[in-house]
């Protein structure tokens, strides 16, 4: 049994599209976060490795499973979270 | 090729030349009287740089999964028939179609209008993204965010 004192943790998959995966420098990765994370924390945790992915975070949309979802969206473990700059379809 | 059909419809993302007339005959019926296409083909410049290429990448799942929801919301928008909606990922050539909607009616008007809302809504919501290249460089075309729900705490009860 683990000790109470010890904060569960969840691991999502992390995506980058487009322009943006050049700027992450990678197109997805697996990232243990804690129990309980938003994908404002997800993407705040790629921030932190790469600061330079800052100036992008007010022209973004995350997706969760597939369908766009907002910041506040809580993580699951097995989550697939993607990072998608501006769609320029068609 | 990734295929995702909706009851009759035909939604494709494909990295070879997108077969117009096989989607046209796949929503053509017997009870139709017009079939509306959109052919969406590379230009030869952006902003007046001569474009020399372009190169697309998608989301795949969830792009296939945008664009059958493209397809539904037709069905029910509008009193058509049959839509098909192919669009096409990699290296394109100037001139070559890079998505094409087919969407087949008992009567024109709603083959029309159901075509342009579902380039209008593809465009606007499906990821898919285009890089653009040019004799001096290359650059990711300005694009459109997509709408978001502004709050998702209340999950859904998905089982």
């Amino acid at each position: 049994m683990a000790p109470s004192n010890v904060k569960a943790s969840i691991r999502v998959k992390a995506l980058f599209f487009g322009g943006l995966k050049e700027v992450a420098g990678r197109a997805e990765e697996t990232v243990e976060l804690a129990s309980g994370s938003h994908i404002e924390d997800l993407f705040a945790q790629f921030i932190s490795r790469c600061p330079e992915l800052a100036r992008y975070r007010g022209s973004l949309v995350a997706s969760r499973n597939q369908e766009f979802a907002a910041w506040n969206t809580p993580l699951d473990s097995g989550d697939e979270i993607a990072f998608l700059p501006p769609v320029s379809g068609g | 090729m990734a295929t995702l059909p909706t009851s009759d419809d035909r939604i494709l993302l494909v990295y070879e030349r997108i077969d117009a007339n096989a989607l046209i005959d796949h929503v053509r019926t017997a009870g139709d009287g017009a079939i509306v296409t959109f052919d969406g083909c590379v230009r030869n410049q952006s902003h007046g740089r001569s474009t020399l290429y372009l190169d697309y990448e998608a989301y795949e799942s969830m792009a296939l999964g945008k664009m059958r929801e493209i397809a539904a919301e037709v069905h029910t928008k509008f009193q058509i028939d049959r839509v098909a909606i192919a669009h096409r990922l990699g290296r394109l050539e100037i001139g070559e179609t890079s998505v094409f909607i087919a969407v087949s009616a008992p009567h024109r008007a709603a083959a029309f209008e159901a075509c342009r809302f579902a380039i209008d809504t593809l465009k606007r919501s499906v990821p898919i993204w285009k890089k653009e290249y040019f004799e001096d460089g290359a650059v990711w075309a300005d694009g459109e965010l997509p709408p978001v729900p502004q709050d998702t705490q209340t999950r859904k009860s998905a089982s």
